[in-house]
């Protein structure tokens, strides 16, 4: 099954979402922030337009990672292999907002700074909302599967060199316009790949959790006692 | 043997094979795969596929060569040459097997790394790519090139020019939109015909993406702007979710492709999801009619970038302030390599209501050529209008043209033979439009008649190498009314002759009519009012000001341009029928404009004499940027620059920055405090340059986003702070080269340098170029930062300094600067 919509629409983002992200942690916005939150709100769900493909595969266990049948793709490192442990087929998606928010964010750093850094936390906030419904509507598509959280290329020891492959497995670039520069960076850049396990059977909850997270270390939610995963 | 593309072209339809992927998958390739790969280890199943769509009707068959380029092949057992040449081959021997007359086409796909702005690979290395193949194609023998399922008009410009440059192979274009009519990438029907059709492309079209019926309004729009040979090859239907099978049967897209023969389609063949089967059905379509000739209705006089289309058909603003003629401002700019300085031009203009804008930075001393790039790149990342490239040097003007994206305007050719000889070329070559001004070597004619005379020299000259009539623009020359006032009628007079009886669209700089008087808006206004009676289309004004800009605009409600004043009513609403007479008011102003005017809102932070230095530093505090602006001019009276820096504005940032760093205030407030010292910064600039004074400088920072990383917000954060505290930053930009960071190091003489990245995978970039610095042995120390940082890698990687945030990055430049 492979799946290519524009029919996602985002209508309202999670403010408190934002503000994590600008490091608020559980601060109040002042009544200036608040009133950049809501201009630029606007100005990101004017300028987004969500893009998705995803597909599902069956899945293999060998040495050398997971083997993503019927293409070149293996995906490779422990993290993986536990979070896909119970399950016999995976989604692979690829979800972006698209390059008007790239221009967006352009133009207002140019024009207006603090507004260019809360646009670009609500379109952090838009594309993990996007990411959201994707997942929703996979679940409505094929209720008879248990699903995994989504598992970002990059997070944990799953290598973001992978990103081109992935890409290029789903026809990215052809249907959502999504790419992967030499650095594996996402283009346009507010654009998430991510695997979400399939299982006949029920799977034990699993949090995405800090231990298996890149950032493990220098994360400056973590030094500010809060975690990125609410 | 092989036809002429270009004499099958004369045929009353061609046609083109079906699905290559399609058939390859079928044949079990796997998904992720190199297809071209194919070419080489399997050379039978790639004839027996291209013998399939021969034997289907195919007069042309593309070979296997999509996604042949240095960039996809990187880890490929392969060379480019042996895949292309394969591929080649391949196809000829299907045609010498089955059809021995049709033609190979080397197919060529998007690059798959999305060009600059939005992605890194810049224009001049996408030209350097495509090179590669259709050299590669040519020595393997293909008859034509086709370049398909593109989204970027930019990157198509790179292919072409490719092509024609370093070939002599026929060029096809075919680009993919959806439903929307755009392509990913917001590239517009319109703009892909006028900036295709100027390039010399033989044929253009679109494929992928869409069924024939759903491609209907992309073709209809398509054949509306293009005179050239269409083409058209798309998917059998969309997609089933569910299966992934296309969800039209061979017998039902012939049928739909037939109803799109009305638009008079010259090139039909198939997509993702057609194959032998489909191309068979659409032969047998064909051969059963003849083919509607669709009546064209010619070119509409327009230009355009690759998102928006300006047509010439009633008066439009050109902005003429990217012009560093007698503004200190942006000649400090210029010279410094202040890109945002002149990018916050471009945007006021556009905000002002200006439809092209006028770019020329021609200034002694600096690298004009190199220049031009540079700000024509910069600019259309940041604004869709059309550009207009103003130089008096050739070799300027090609550079211009050759990155600008869309169909530009050239600014200017005159009548003088060697002029017209230098000049036509390009504008031919490029498919722009251009300037022609009334004059030749004995100078600007004093008579109307003579400069109508030179008018149509010009269009004689631009006719005669090929340049259509509607790409000729003629600007009759404004003469300054105080030093020559029976010439203002001169003038006027043969605007309205070159645009009566040579049908040629008007262009006039309008403001040098008011030289030396006072008053100039006034005189300026009016001017511009009878110029636009008298067939003016394009004047070339400041937009900023209300009265030109309201000018064209009343002209237009008045004249019946403007249906319905809807135009006029968008730009005034909620203005008064009779507004108050302030000089210098009326319209949508500007922000700097309105930052001038605005009285100070009152309340506490009103700024009063004697409390000008609490006034900035409230201001500071409580992010209020008009308040700050204006306190600073009050002080700068009373007190000397670097005094305000030194005790107002640096304890005022110190105050926010300590809120930050204690969590009682956050990155938002942080940065509109760092904004209202910006725009003292740029008051105290502006007085420095009024008074001739040394700008205010505790020292330079070279900063930069390392090689392949993209994400550069933290970087230019980082900027806007450190240049509140008074540092010079010179802002290399993102994914910049080791080598580039050395160099500026090296020229500037700098000792600190800050280095930015956000990801993994480009830590070793900033790695590297750690290394350089410290190989060249440069006395100059490193901080770096980014998300993924951390103080031990900092260390690993021999920074001198890890800066967590933009706050620390100043406490660091003051330890290293003072």
């Amino acid at each position: 099954m492979n799946k290519l919509s524009v029919g996602i629409k985002l209508e309202h983002l999670d403010y408190s979402e934002a503000l994590r992200y600008l490091g608020y942690g559980g601060a109040a916005p002042d009544e200036k922030t608040k009133a950049l939150l809501s201009e630029c709100e606007e100005l990101v769900l004017q300028a987004a337009s969500v893009r998705y493909v995803y597909k599902i595969f069956d899945i293999s266990f060998s040495q050398a990672g997971i083997k993503v049948a019927d293409t070149s793709l293996c995906l490779t490192g422990q993290a993986i292999r536990e979070h896909l442990q119970d399950c016999g087929r995976a989604a692979l998606m690829a979800v972006t907002i698209s390059a008007g928010i790239d221009r967006l964010l352009r133009v207002l750093q140019l024009k207006d700074m603090a507004k260019a850094v809360v646009a670009d936390s609500l379109a952090s906030v838009a594309v993990e909302q996007a990411c959201d419904k994707v997942e929703k509507e996979l679940q409505e598509a094929c209720p008879q599967y248990y699903q995994t959280f989504r598992f970002g290329l990059g997070y944990g020891d799953l290598p973001i060199r992978l990103q081109a492959d992935f890409l290029r497995v789903l026809e990215a670039p052809k249907r959502i316009g999504l790419e992967a520069n030499s650095s594996s960076m996402l283009v346009p850049g507010k654009s998430v790949t991510a695997v979400v396990g399939l299982s006949d059977a029920p799977l034990a909850a699993r949090q995405r959790g800090c231990q298996t997270c890149s950032l493990k270390g220098g994360c400056k939610f973590r030094e500010k006692g809060g975690r990125c995963n609410g | 043997m092989a036809e002429d593309f270009r004499q099958i072209l004369k045929r009353d339809y061609v046609v083109f094979d079906g699905g290559m992927g399609t058939m390859l998958q079928a044949a079990g390739m796997k998904m992720g795969e190199t297809p071209e790969v194919l070419n080489v280890t399997s050379p039978e199943l790639l004839v027996s596929i291209h013998e399939q769509y021969l034997r289907a009707g195919a007069d042309v068959i593309y070979a296997n060569t999509f996604g042949a380029n240095r960039y996809k092949l990187e880890d490929c057992p392969y060379t480019l040459d042996e895949l292309i040449s394969a591929g080649i081959a391949n196809a000829r021997q299907a045609c010498r097997n089955v059809k021995p007359e049709a033609l190979v086409a080397l197919d060529a796909g998007p690059i798959g790394q999305l060009l600059e702005p939005t992605g890194t690979l810049s224009f001049e290395e996408a030209y350097e790519i495509y090179a590669e193949i259709v050299e590669a194609g040519e020595r393997a023998g293909a008859d034509l090139v086709v370049f398909e399922t593109q989204t970027d008009l930019m990157e198509v410009k790179a292919a072409v020019l490719a092509a024609n440059e370093h070939t002599h192979l026929p060029v096809v274009c075919t680009m993919t939109f959806e439903a929307n009519m755009r392509t990913f990438t917001g590239c517009s029907v319109s703009a892909m015909a006028l900036a295709l059709e100027g390039l010399g492309a033989d044929a253009i079209g679109v494929n992928c993406s869409l069924g024939p019926k759903e491609l209907e309004p992309v073709i209809a729009e398509l054949s509306r702007w293009t005179d050239l040979p269409l083409v058209v090859k798309p998917n059998a239907g969309l997609p089933d979710p569910q299966t992934n099978e296309y969800n039209i049967t061979a017998d039902e897209f012939a049928l739909l492709m037939k109803k799109l023969r009305r638009y008079g389609i010259k090139v039909y063949g198939g997509c993702c999801g057609t194959t032998p089967e489909f191309i068979s059905a659409l032969s047998q379509m064909l051969a059963g009619s003849g083919n509607e000739q669709a009546v064209r209705t010619g070119i509409r006089p327009a230009v355009c970038s690759a998102t928006k289309t300006v047509e010439l058909n009633e008066p439009r603003i050109i902005g003429e302030r990217i012009n560093p003629t007698g503004k200190k401002m942006f000649q400090q700019a210029l010279r410094q390599g202040d890109i945002d300085y002149i990018l916050n031009q471009a945007l006021e203009q556009v905000q002002a209501g200006a439809d092209i804008l006028d770019i020329n930075v021609g200034l002694p001393g600096i690298d004009e050529r190199e220049m031009m790039v540079t700000v024509v790149k910069a600019v259309q990342s940041v604004v869709d209008v059309p550009l207009q490239l103003d130089s008096t040097i050739p070799e300027v003007l090609e550079a211009g043209l050759r990155v600008c994206n869309g169909k530009p305007i050239v600014n200017s050719v005159n009548g003088e033979d060697e002029s017209l000889k230098k000049i036509l070329p390009l504008v031919k070559k490029y498919g722009a439009a251009v300037v022609g001004l009334t004059l030749d070597k004995d100078g600007i004619p004093k008579k109307a008649e003579k400069r109508f005379e030179i008018a149509e020299k010009i269009l004689n000259a631009a006719l005669a190498i090929g340049i259509p009539r509607e790409n000729v623009l003629i600007d009759c020359l404004t003469l300054t009314a105080s030093a020559e006032q029976e010439g203002v009628m001169e003038t006027l007079e043969a605007v309205r002759r070159v645009k009566q009886e040579l049908g040629l669209k008007t262009v006039l700089g309008v403001s040098n009519i008011s030289f030396g008087l006072p008053n100039r808006v006034l005189v300026n206004h009016i001017f511009l009012t009878m110029a636009l009676q008298n067939g003016l289309d394009l004047p070339i004004i400041n937009p900023n000001i209300p009265e030109m800009t309201g000018a064209v605009r009343a002209y237009k409600l008045l004249a019946g341009i403007d249906k319905n004043s809807m135009e006029y009513i968008s730009a005034y609403a909620g203005q008064p029928a009779v507004p108050k007479i302030v000089p210098g008011a009326g319209g949508k102003k500007p922000e700097s404009a309105q930052a001038a005017d605005t009285a100070p809102s009152g309340g506490s932070q009103t700024a009063q004499p004697g409390d000008g230095k609490a006034a900035l530093y409230q201001a500071v505090l409580n992010g209020m940027k008009n308040e700050g602006a204006q306190a600073t001019r009050k002080l700068l009276a009373e007190m000397d620059s670097m005094e305000i820096v030194n005790t107002v504005l640096i304890p005022a940032l110190d105050h926010v920055g300590d809120g930050f760093e204690k969590g009682t205030l956050f990155l938002p407030q942080l940065i509109l405090s760092a904004s209202v010292a910006q725009a003292a910064f740029e008051e105290i600039r502006k007085w420095m340059l009024e008074n001739n004074s040394a700008p205010v400088s505790k020292g330079k920072i070279v900063i930069a986003t390392v090689k392949g990383d993209i994400h550069d917000i933290g970087k230019n954060i980082v900027k806007v702070l450190l240049e509140n505290y008074g540092y010079e930053v010179i802002d290399l930009g993102r994914d910049v080269p080791y080598q580039t960071v050395v160099d500026a190091i090296r020229k500037h003489n700098v000792k600190l340098v800050g280095l930015s990245a956000l990801m993994t995978t480009t830590l070793v970039s900033m790695k590297e170029t750690i290394e350089l610095i410290h190989a060249n042995n440069l006395d100059c120390k490193v901080m770096v930062g980014g998300a993924v940082l951390t103080p031990e890698y900092a260390k690993e990687i021999h920074a001198d300094f890890y800066s967590r945030d933009a706050k620390e990055s100043v406490d660091i430049a003051r330890r290293v600067l003072g």
